[in-house]
């Protein structure tokens, strides 16, 4: 199939994901894997943990920085849940709030 | 003996429309180390369809999966190589993917549950919880899909494991 039909394209576990639709929301990993936004990137957990037991956040498998209990898809926005509590992708894709 | 942490994983896998083994790790035969299972993940990349997909971890005593053979990578570039080595037989200290013939042997399901294949599934083991399988254990780790997918072209799944 013609990557035109698959407007979404990202990276998770070294693998090339090409989706047509971004993920639900309120989908939530665990226990879901991967989380597809609006841009097409793949968010998933790495393999590092903090001294809290949070794992490492990866986008497209690049390590964000961030570590996090959960991430959920809502509205639009991937969120992360940790021992900080609730941050926020934000809209210019470069930093969570 | 060799320690650190390992993976199997395979993209792009097309399965067999039947009940299949996806990865599945063999103890080695004692004294060596034992495998403490810490991750598996399973997801795949070319059907869209929202459905959901029961998928478990089993162990299974002979007779093993027939598999394809694939040597486990590992995550730290400076550890040594895994004391499991790639095989077609599931024997003990080998491991392999997408059973072609999931072989007569009694499965004990360890961890059943059921995921939406838009999302995929994820399973970290905490401490407390992780699944270890001693040398000599005479039985594989599998992670096995009890029932056939309704898309059976590029699936992703893998495991991690640390052996100590």
């Amino acid at each position: 199939m013609n990557d035109d039909h698959h407007l979404l394209i990202g990276r998770a576990n070294g693998h090339l994901f090409r989706r047509e639709d971004k993920t639900e929301s309120y989908v939530v990993i665990p226990p879901a894997h991967l989380i597809t936004d609006s841009d097409g990137a793949m968010w998933t957990f790495g393999t590092a943990y903090n001294a809290y037991g949070e794992i490492n956040v990866l986008r497209n498998d690049f390590d964000t920085g961030e570590f996090a209990e959960r991430i959920e898809y809502r509205k639009g926005q991937v969120r992360l849940f940790g021992k900080a509590g609730w941050r926020t992708f934000s809209r210019s894709r470069r930093h969570f709030i | 003996m060799a320690t650190g942490s390992y993976t199997l994983s395979a993209g792009g896998i097309t399965l067999a429309n039947a009940a299949v083994t996806l990865t599945f790790i063999n103890p080695p035969a004692a004294p060596n180390v034992r495998l403490v299972f810490r991750r598996f993940w399973i997801n795949q990349s070319n059907n869209m369809t929202s459905v959901n997909l029961r998928w478990q971890v089993n162990t299974q005593v002979t007779a093993f999966p027939t598999l394809v053979s694939q040597t486990p990578t590992k995550l730290y570039i400076a550890d040594g190589a895994s004391v499991i080595t790639g095989a077609t037989t599931g024997a003990a200290g080998t491991c392999g993917i997408n059973a072609s013939a999931e072989g007569a042997g009694a499965k004990t399901i360890i961890y059943a549950d059921s995921f939406n294949t838009t999302n995929g599934a994820l399973l970290v083991l905490t401490p407390e919880e992780t699944i270890e399988m001693g040398a000599s254990a005479t039985s594989g780790l599998g992670m096995h899909l009890p029932v056939a997918p309704g898309t059976l072209t590029n699936w992703v799944f893998g495991c991690i494991w640390s052996e100590e």
